[in-house]
């Protein structure tokens, strides 16, 4: 990796290996039958986090969060929050809560008796049950809703319903599958600004979740699960930025990869020979593998330059190959263009839309230019 | 189009004819029932009214007219001849038409507490009947829609198969059962227990009518208990409330609606039940449908039965009706 600045008081526990994780997950398999769902996942979770898991459908990640909650039993491993084994604990013992992907909202109840149904299991005074409910209901902008039946709800006010019951215990541990997914774009980002104010109180969140965006803007870390699997742990950034396999790489945001041949192995660089770029790419750092090695080189779609003219490739670290514009698609903020190299290879490119109505744009069927520097891109071995 | 334009002009009434003639004519080409299909359609009776006429005529055949001729041999006379009653409708050598209603068979029901009492005691038998199959249908009805797919199905199967004997040989059955050298007191009295004197009292009649009702409660509960949502009991579970908890605050709750469908399917027909306590009843278990038998055969006194029957209908299906929308609202709110 890279150097990165340190913040000087590091909030960030999973970098100090000293600290005592929140939740340990160690060695958790789980089958059903024949079917393995999860596989030999080992996790730690610290305290104030909010971690996301991210992961196709069937890729485990809900069934992990139902091993939490203590809806599923582990083949093997084990599950500790708080310092506590969880083995053999029923899901009314757990402190933890969940909000589930369909709200689960008890239908014949109000809005209030949703909310209050966790605090009065707790045999809490009613005084005390009012006050907290009152303060949720203000938390979740629904005052005046009390009444209400959830099918009297929209999506949205359902969905905001479920978490102010998930949250109605102060859990130490949240865990919330797919929360954002039923609503529409606006109530989204407003609901992920929410959760994130929530989350800076004491609350460890532990989300599932399969919309990279809603990973990105939310976690404080991302686990990228495959197959049952842990593919990569890591802050967003280093997800995005240094994805440690093909996998990860093209699961999170959109990704040119090319296979190619090491031919040049130094401390400082390496030079990759491939066929599908139609040029030698120059990686500007030293990588560990050897001499004729396969591996591949991810390069985002930003981190690619157009450019109708040759660009001046006298600096070493010049990648440069040629191609012809196939399509050009505008987003508004940035326009995305479709290049067919000449190796017969298509690769993406986005550029933002910094001037507006650019006369000079780049269009339909241009030869163009594509560079990009040597720290561009990741080289994966996997 | 200048066909379209002159039945236009032609008015509405024509428009509609010819619009019918055309699907008609459309239809022919494909259908040999086109024909029908126009001229009803030519009638007024489309498609929803061939749906819904055949049970409608059904009903009314099979239904309100005997119902309405129950309700007029109430309001009539009880004669001997044939038939053993007075026709309300006389018309005199005059020519005058005469319509007589005596209200003396209501007024007589009031008078003799032999049909309050068995009115009275049969809905105290159909209701603890009610009860103990609700007792006994619910854990069922449950277990059977938290099975597997292939064990549900067998279960379902179980408790429709006793529909596929004889209800009266099923009845007798547990005659054999009950009775004081029965099947029950005989496995007693291997352990010197007993004998009990099970047949022909009250106990017997609740068996019957329990065992002989079961799958109409169990049915209902299981149709509704199978569609409840799993992840509401998970999270009652992740909110803190224990297995009887979360069974007390939400899945009995969500099975109201299967238990009144249940509990009216077996409480509805085990009042007028007449098979059940004549066979296991003792001499004193009263019943209004036995009542009805004795007014009926025993006395051939038919206008008394009938207004039996009539004031029956009246006193329970009116509160069920009440009760049923009540329900409803509920529902709907």
């Amino acid at each position: 990796m890279l150097d990165k600045p340190e913040i000087a008081a590091d909030t960030r526990p999973w970098r100090d290996p000293d600290a005592t994780p929140f939740v340990k997950i160690r060695n958790v398999t789980k089958k059903f039958g024949d079917v393995v769902a999860v596989s030999n996942v080992s996790l730690d979770i610290y305290k104030g986090e909010l971690f996301c898991l991210l992961g196709g459908s069937g890729s485990g990640k809900s069934t992990l969060l139902r091993m939490l909650a203590g809806f599923e039993d582990l083949t093997a491993g084990s599950i500790e929050i708080d310092g506590q084994d969880m083995a053999g604990v029923p899901p009314y013992r757990r402190p933890v809560n969940m909000m589930f992907q369909s709200y689960a909202l008890f239908p014949h109840m109000t809005v209030w008796a949703n909310i209050a149904y966790g605090l009065k299991r707790d045999h809490l005074p009613k005084p005390e049950i009012e006050a907290r409910v009152a303060e949720l209901l203000h938390l979740v902008k629904l005052e005046g809703y009390e009444a209400r039946k959830p099918n009297q709800l929209s999506g949205g006010q359902r969905q905001r319903v479920a978490l102010a019951r998930a949250l109605a215990k102060r859990p130490k541990l949240l865990l919330l599958d797919e929360p954002l997914g039923a609503l529409d774009k606006k109530l989204r980002e407003e609901t992920q600004f929410e959760l994130v104010k929530i989350q800076e109180t004491t609350v460890t969140f532990i989300v599932v979740t399969h919309d990279q965006e809603e990973a990105m803007s939310l976690s404080t870390r991302i686990g990228v699960m495959n197959q049952g699997e842990i593919a990569m742990i890591g802050e967003p950034p280093d997800i995005y930025e240094f994805p440690n396999s093909r996998f990860v790489a093209g699961f999170i945001g959109s990704v040119n990869m090319f296979e190619g041949v090491v031919t040049e192995d130094e401390d400082d660089h390496i030079r990759v020979r491939s066929g599908e770029a139609g040029c030698d790419i120059y990686v500007s750092h030293g990588v560990d593998c050897a001499p004729d090695q396969i591996l591949w080189w991810a390069v985002r779609p930003e981190k690619i330059t157009l450019t109708r003219e040759k660009p001046d490739d006298d600096y070493p670290g010049a990648n440069l190959t040629h191609g012809v514009v196939e399509d050009v698609v505008y987003l508004g903020d940035m326009s995305v263009f479709q290049v067919l190299l000449d190796s017969g290879t298509r690769i993406r490119v986005t550029k933002a839309n910094s001037l507006r109505g650019d006369p000079n744009a780049i269009s339909w069927d241009e030869p163009v230019w594509a560079s990009w520097s040597g720290n561009a891109g990741s080289v994966l071995t996997s | 189009m200048g066909e379209l334009e002159r039945q236009r002009r032609l008015g509405a009434d024509l428009v509609t004819l010819s619009t019918a003639e055309l699907v008609g004519a459309e239809a022919r080409r494909w259908r040999p029932w086109g024909f029908f299909r126009t001229r009803l359609e030519m009638l007024g009776i489309g498609g929803r009214w061939v749906v819904i006429l055949p049970p409608l005529l059904w009903l009314i055949v099979f239904f309100l007219i005997p119902l309405a001729v129950v309700i007029g041999i109430s309001f009539s006379e009880s004669v001997v001849g044939q038939p053993p009653y007075l026709p309300l409708l006389t018309i005199s050598s005059a020519g005058d038409v005469q319509l007589t209603l005596h209200l003396s068979n209501f007024v007589f029901l009031t008078q003799d507490h032999l049909y309050f009492d068995a009115w009275f005691s049969s809905l105290k038998i159909a209701a603890i009947s009610t009860v103990f199959a609700l007792l006994v249908g619910y854990p069922m009805a449950y277990f059977i829609a938290r099975s597997s797919d292939r064990v549900r199905n067998i279960l379902l199967m179980l408790v429709i198969l006793p529909f596929w004997s004889s209800f009266l040989l099923r009845v007798y059955a547990w005659i054999g059962f009950l009775k004081n050298n029965g099947v029950i007191n005989n496995f007693l009295g291997l352990f010197h227990i007993g004998p009990f004197t099970m047949l022909q009292t009250d106990f017997a009649v609740y068996v019957g009518i329990v065992y002989t009702y079961l799958p109409f409660m169990i049915l209902p509960l299981y149709t509704n208990l199978v569609k409840l949502d799993e992840t509401l009991l998970e999270a009652s579970a992740d909110l803190g409330a224990r297995p009887i908890r979360t069974f007390l605050s939400v899945t009995l709750p969500l099975s109201v609606p299967g238990i009144v469908a249940g509990s009216m399917l077996v409480f509805i027909p085990a009042i007028g039940e007449y098979v059940i306590p004549t066979l296991l009843g003792g001499p004193s278990t009263l019943m209004i449908g036995r009542v009805l038998w004795d007014e009926f055969f025993a006395n051939r006194d038919w206008p008394l039965a009938s207004s039996v029957a009539i004031a029956m209908l009246v006193i329970v299906v009116a509160p069920l009706m009440l009760l049923q929308r009540a329900q409803n609202a509920v529902v709907e709110r």
